[in-house]
């Protein structure tokens, strides 16, 4: 189980306010407003934010500061956002994209 | 429309910001992420004599001066292309266009992996990016996790997850395969490591000092390094262990260690599985040269510097005209040393720009780089005062051939300009 | 999981597998390595696996320390074609 580091012995107390709640994946979370979307899943315990194309495979957070898109979300309505740098507002729509339909290889591996 | 504009808001652009306010130019700065700060926001270590370097401290310090100077700073700004028509820059981003004059590359570096089985795994993370959710976010990347690839940054981090209250279970190193040589080697990583020895705890100094002599008792070293590891702040550091595989499902379960011979070959049934519920993977930094690969500047490839780092001279400009770098895309090296680069750089512009009776700061300014170099606390690599000298020398080499070219009209630009 | 099933390219999930053989086979550079097995060509533009790329294809050619090995393309940053087509955009 992941957790907020509330009191670090050199950075001091963590500031936990404003709280917002956000939706991901029709699921509702708490944040702290302004906090990297995937900070604030993370908090949470999720780290599946989405899954290969392809594949399907689970995918999370890698980078964590904007250079692998492997945390890319839709963030009410825009696709192909960095959780990692999107920061959280109250009320935000967040969707992790899933495995996407690929009839012609489909086809091809049960056919060719 | 701005006299300069500086791509990245780290601690080499905006030092290099500051600067070129002060001088009286009027600046732009743009990054992608959220807050100002860069690579130096998740920093955070022990420097001898007991002081702390905060990076979040650091950065604040920055951001007043910034905030005095009226900057305009244009966080979550990603740019996408750069181009130059007609003496002026256009940066192209997801919010607007912007053009100036000027333009300083301070774009820092990115992460090299090492590829593991299972390293796509949601849990699985670089270890820049278990710092940044530890001491920036403040979230823990979670409970217990295992580093795979033993170096200074590496070593550094986890002594930060420490302080943060997470359970590093061990430091150890990646399989030996095609892609993660270097850092999989036993004796090369230990023979790094002993380069940095001051800044390793006391326990791996002792073992370490006397290793150093000469090859034959580094070799022996590694043969005889504990198979258990050496416990540096009471996480052991495994130069005999190296992780085969991450396992898991849906997410991180732990992963398999083996007993690696000192070429770094797997010892065949001395696998071992650990729990774990994340992975850092450390495979060290490269320059980030994307933006400035797009303007034609030439490129040298210098493995004391990281990689491909654009040709630059000390005063921080590029062969293309009005183009300028500072900071960990000339090289990876400290926070400090980007700073120092970022004065020199801003000093370079403004003068440049035709501000008068600032030769001798910009001359005091390049010192200081060097000087800072030396000081340093962190070196990444421990050649990389050698490293500058082969770019110092590429740049002068670059120089005489253009010279050869064209000795009244410099040609540079155009000529560069034309490969784009 | 095999080596030889490790991805390395994680946007266009080319393994550690094809890219080995393929740099076998056909002795190539990284550009070539890349548009073979579409190895950083995907989402990321390959800041993520480039080193390892170009790790593999030196394995079978020298290195042109004077070229970056993996050239970089306009956009460096995944742009929206709305973005790219808008009229009156900034």
């Amino acid at each position: 189980m992941t957790e907020r580091i509330l009191d670090h012995s050199v950075l001091g107390k963590l500031d936990t306010s404003p709280k917002v709640s956000f939706l991901f994946n029709g699921k509702e979370y708490e944040g702290i407003e302004n906090e990297p979307i995937a900070a604030a899943l993370l908090a949470n315990g999720v780290r599946t934010l989405r899954r290969h194309e392809e594949s399907g495979s689970p995918r999370g957070i890698y980078c964590n500061i904007g250079h692998c898109f492997e945390c890319r979300v839709t963030v009410d309505g825009v696709q192909g956002m960095r959780a990692c740098l999107t920061p959280v507002k109250d009320g935000m729509v967040v969707t992790g994209g899933g495995q996407l339909d690929a009839p012609v290889r489909d086809w091809r591996k049960n056919n060719g | 429309m701005a006299d300069l504009i500086i791509i990245g808001s780290g601690p080499a652009g905006l030092s290099a910001g500051i600067t070129a306010a002060e001088c009286g130019l009027s600046v732009l700065i743009l990054d992608e992420y959220l807050k100002p700060g860069g690579r130096l926001l998740g920093q955070l270590y022990e420097e001898p004599g007991g002081k702390w370097w905060n990076g979040i401290e650091e950065t604040r310090k920055l951001e007043k001066r910034a905030a005095a100077l009226d900057l305009d700073i244009r966080l979550g700004t990603a740019v996408s292309n750069i181009e130059k028509e007609d003496g002026l820059w256009h940066v192209y981003t997801d919010r607007e266009t912007f053009t100036a004059p000027s333009l300083l590359l301070a774009t820092g570096a990115a992460e090299s992996p090492v590829a593991i089985p299972g390293w796509t795994l949601p849990g699985v993370m670089s270890v820049g990016a278990a710092q940044v959710m530890t001491n920036v976010h403040r979230v823990k990347p979670g409970s217990r996790g295992v580093i795979i690839g033993v170096s200074v940054l590496s070593s550094a981090i986890a002594m930060e997850l420490n302080i943060a209250g997470i359970d590093v279970a061990a430091i150890a190193l990646p399989k030996m395969n095609e892609v993660n040589k270097d850092g999989a080697n036993p004796a090369g990583v230990m023979d790094s490591l002993l380069h940095v020895s001051h800044m390793a705890p006391s326990k791996f100094v002792q073992f370490g000092s006397k290793l150093m002599q000469n090859d034959f008792m580094k070799k022996l070293g590694i043969t005889f390094y504990p198979k258990g590891g050496v416990k540096m702040w009471g996480i052991p550091v495994m130069l005999r262990k190296a992780v085969i595989e991450i396992c898991g499902t849906e997410q991180v379960e732990g992963v398999i260690l083996a007993t690696v011979t000192t070429n770094g070959q797997v010892v065949p049934g001395s696998e071992q599985r650990i729990d774990a519920d994340f992975v850092c993977i450390a495979g060290g930094l490269y320059p980030l040269a994307e933006l400035i690969g797009l303007t034609g500047c030439p490129f040298h490839h210098i493995d004391e510097l990281g990689g491909y780092v654009p040709l630059h001279n000390e005063q921080m400009e590029t062969p293309v005209d009005g183009l300028y770098v500072a900071g960990n895309i000339t090289g990876i090296e400290g926070a400090k040393v980007a700073m120092s680069q970022g004065v020199a750089a801003a000093l370079s512009i403004a003068r440049n720009f035709g501000r008068q009776g600032l030769d001798d700061i910009l001359r005091e300014a390049v010192e200081y780089v060097g000087e800072t170099r030396r000081k340093a606390h962190i070196q990444f690599h421990p050649e990389v005062a050698e490293g500058r000298r082969k770019m110092q020398q590429y740049w002068e080499e670059y120089e005489a051939a253009q010279e050869r070219i064209a000795p009244e009209e410099p040609v540079v630009e155009k000529e560069v300009l034309q490969g784009v | 999981m095999t080596d030889k099933d490790m991805i390395i390219c994680r946007c266009e999930e080319v393994t550690y597998g094809e890219l080995v053989e393929t740099a076998n086979e056909y002795g190539c550079n990284a550009r070539e390595l890349k548009l073979r097995t579409r190895a950083g060509m995907g989402y990321c533009g390959g800041r993520t696996c480039r080193n390892m790329v170009d790790a593999v294809a030196c394995t079978v050619t020298e290195r042109d320390s004077k070229q970056v090995t993996l050239k970089y393309q306009p956009p460096v940053r995944p742009v929206h074609f709305g973005d790219l087509g808008a009229i009156g955009h900034d």
